[in-house]
């Protein structure tokens, strides 16, 4: 592998594992604070990725988008996808989780009406919007931004790198700085103190999954500007994304972002070196290695200890 | 603010009746035991292949065809016995293709069956279905060895992969192609057809390398890359067009400026539509079918069909729309002494004059006649560029 071919790959990689560190803050939020394997997260990543291309099929013309235009595009394909993505996910919890709370089901409920909402959320969305992948508009030309190295950047993957990073740096300031965020860690540490102390638990909980939504919603609309959007393009990506949590440290936000951009890296040199018939052995085997000698996750579990 | 608990009860409610009122939309296709019309009795002719899944337009083209030709054949009152349609959906996949043969076979009012329609289904359903002695004619099943394993019922009513290989491996000589990468989605279909190009472009001379994207892969920046390192003259993908779409877009991402050519499997309106900001233009895509716009009876079965369905006819529509035809008329002949088993032995002997070609069949089930066209994308349409051995000369 030449110097050139690192690059490329390490960019094809970067931007492949920024997608799955923004996908994973949504399962080890999650988990942070309830304990529960959200398996229905990758559908608030589809819906984020239907919500962006609706948006966009129905506003942009087919005409071809000056620098403005495409500006005010993206940002709507943003804001839609962080709209639907959000919404779904606080019905989710709201709908499905928060009975189960109330009544103090045992865990394994918790787990099977997780994976039961995932088949419920795609198999709807596969109805509504049909089976074929929806091609995402036109919304720029995607020309090359920057070269580094011999290794050219291009406008779709700048924007997804760009954003990524903005969102993580965002959560981690939430999580670390601000009110709702010591919430989420009290609520994290021990609920019952937490409660104690005056933290509305209900309200923690769904801005949680909120925050989760949010981004897992920005994510699938940024997925769909590489990729393709269709209604099972959650499964991948979020089996890999909560295994990137769990490589971080599951409930440890700036874990997931870790085990996120690791993933995204091994699957993309274990592409290069033996192909897309590898690709996810190569991802897992790190994953089943990393664990075997760090149970707990790269850098451990918890929101709570990052603080 | 609301009641709480009435949003509680309500929210569900309101989901449910949504999701309930988008399955009501569908159109079903189930089975119908429907009445004797008229004075003779009444068949069904059922048709395996992918209604929903990525590949759902390819299965649905056809799915179309065969019912236009039920629809035919009970309006022109020439036949004594008139037909019903049934739907098997196999996504296309092996792992749902037995489910769907047996939904057809249980059915005793099936009398044959148009499809499967992709090879790695009909591969594992083809037994199934010659147990049942029903006729599996598949309009579209192109791999070559599912004519080798002596399935008692499977006809084939289109040239095989072996003959569409050769014809590529031909086409690419005539443009100088000096070197190739083949990639396959690791299915039967695509790497039977990949298997028999590599053969060919070998005898030929040309430079192969084989590649595989698998077909759930979502991301296809690396698969893009490794041809852009090839530097090769020409990529050929032999899988369906729900991946050809994303691997012609990250190619065009990347600046490739080749020859771009994809199989029967991704000669489909969709391929151009998903491949965005015209990433398709220029492909070229090989299809044992012909153009129907060359002459009459081409011309009026695309009237009758976008009447019909307000939309062209699809890859296969015509072989599909010709198979159920053929079944019928065999039918029709037998009278009401016709069952599973005559209705074989007659369609596998008899010939029939089609829409999009003339069928019959050796006596492993095998296609008789032959015939590769080659298309290509201009201005975001498929266009005819005509008959691979016409254009090579």
């Amino acid at each position: 592998m030449s110097f050139n071919d690192f690059w490329d790959v390490l960019i094809l990689g970067a931007v492949l594992g920024s997608l799955y560190a923004v996908i994973a803050i949504g399962y080890t939020l999650v988990y942070g604070v309830l304990q529960l394997l959200n398996f229905a997260h990758s559908e608030v990543f589809m819906v984020g990725g239907f919500g962006g291309v609706i948006a966009l099929t129905i506003f942009v013309p087919a005409a071809d988008p000056s620098g403005l235009q495409s500006i005010v595009y993206v940002l709507l394909g943003i804001l839609f996808g962080a709209a639907l993505g959000g919404t779904v996910a606080f019905f989710l919890e709201k709908v499905a989780y928060r009975p189960l709370r109330r009544r103090g089901a045992p865990r394994l409920v918790f787990l099977i009406t997780a994976i039961g909402a995932s088949f419920f959320l795609y198999n709807l969305a596969g109805k509504l919007f049909g089976r074929n992948p929806m091609p995402m508009p036109q919304m720029y030309e995607n020309k090359t931004v920057v070269t580094i190295f011999g290794s050219t950047l291009n406008i779709t993957q700048t924007l997804i790198l760009g954003a990524a990073v903005v969102m993580l740096v965002a959560v981690d300031f939430v999580v670390n700085r601000t009110k709702l965020g010591s919430g989420i860690r009290a609520v994290a540490q021990d609920p019952e103190v937490a409660s104690l102390m005056g933290v509305n638990i209900d309200k923690v909980v769904s801005r949680t999954f909120v925050l989760g939504g949010l981004m897992g919603g920005v994510a699938g609309f940024l997925f769909g500007t590489t990729n393709q959007v269709f209604y099972t393009m959650g499964f991948l990506p979020g089996i890999t994304a909560f295994a990137a949590a769990v490589l971080g440290g599951i409930g440890n936000v700036r874990g997931a972002m870790l085990g996120g951009l690791t993933l995204g890296l091994v699957e993309a040199f274990t592409v290069e070196v033996w192909g897309d018939a590898w690709r996810y052995v190569g991802a897992f085997a790190v994953l089943v290695l990393v664990l075997m000698f760090r149970p707990t996750g790269i850098l451990g579990e918890r929101v709570a200890r990052t603080a | 603010m609301l009641n709480k608990r009435i949003v509680k009860i309500a929210l569900p409610v309101a989901i449910g009746a949504l999701a309930l009122s988008a399955c009501g939309s569908d159109d079903g296709g189930g089975g119908s035991a429907g009445g004797d019309g008229g004075g003779g009795g009444s068949f069904t002719i059922a048709y395996q292949g992918p209604l929903s899944g990525p590949n759902a337009d390819l299965g649905i083209n056809m799915e179309n065809g065969v019912k236009l030709a039920i629809k035919d054949a009970n309006e022109s009152g020439d036949y004594d016995v008139t037909f019903d349609y049934l739907g098997a959906d196999d996504r296309g996949e092996p792992g749902q293709a037995t489910s769907a043969a047996q939904l057809v076979i249980d059915n005793s009012d099936v009398i044959a069956v148009v499809g499967p329609a992709f090879s790695g289904a009909a591969n594992v359903a083809a037994p199934v279905y010659g147990e049942a002695e029903l006729t599996a004619l598949s309009p579209s099943a192109t791999n070559p060895d599912l004519t080798e394993q002596g399935f008692p019922t499977f006809l084939r009513g289109v040239p095989n992969d072996a003959e569409q290989g050769a014809a590529i491996a031909d086409f690419f000589v005539s443009e100088g192609v000096e070197k190739a990468v083949v990639i396959d989605d690791l299915g039967d279909y695509a790497v039977g057809l990949a298997n028999v190009i590599e053969e060919n472009l070998d005898g030929a001379g040309i430079e192969v390398q084989r590649e595989q994207l698998p077909e759930n892969t979502v991301d296809h920046s690396s698969i893009a890359r490794t041809v852009m390192q090839s530097s090769t003259d020409a990529v050929v993908y032999t899988g369906y067009y729900s991946q050809a779409a994303p691997l012609a877009v990250k190619l065009s991402e990347q600046g490739y400026d080749g020859i771009g050519l994809g199989g029967d499997g991704v000669k489909d309106p969709e391929f151009v539509n998903l491949a965005s900001g015209g990433a398709a233009e220029g492909w070229y895509l090989s299809c044992p079918c012909r153009d129907l716009t060359e002459d009459e009876v081409g011309q009026g079965f695309t009237e009758r069909y976008e009447a019909e369905y307000n939309r062209a006819p699809g890859t296969y529509s015509p072989e599909a729309y010709d198979a159920a035809m053929m079944i019928i008329e065999a039918v029709n002949e037998l009278g009401d002494s016709a069952d599973r088993a005559s209705v074989h032995e007659t369609v596998a002997q008899g010939e029939h004059d089609g829409v999009a070609k003339t069928l019959s069949f050796d006596d492993k089930g095998e296609y008789a006649g032959s015939g590769i066209y080659i298309y290509q994308v201009e201005e975001g349409e498929i266009v005819s560029r005509g008959n691979v051995e016409d254009l090579v000369g």
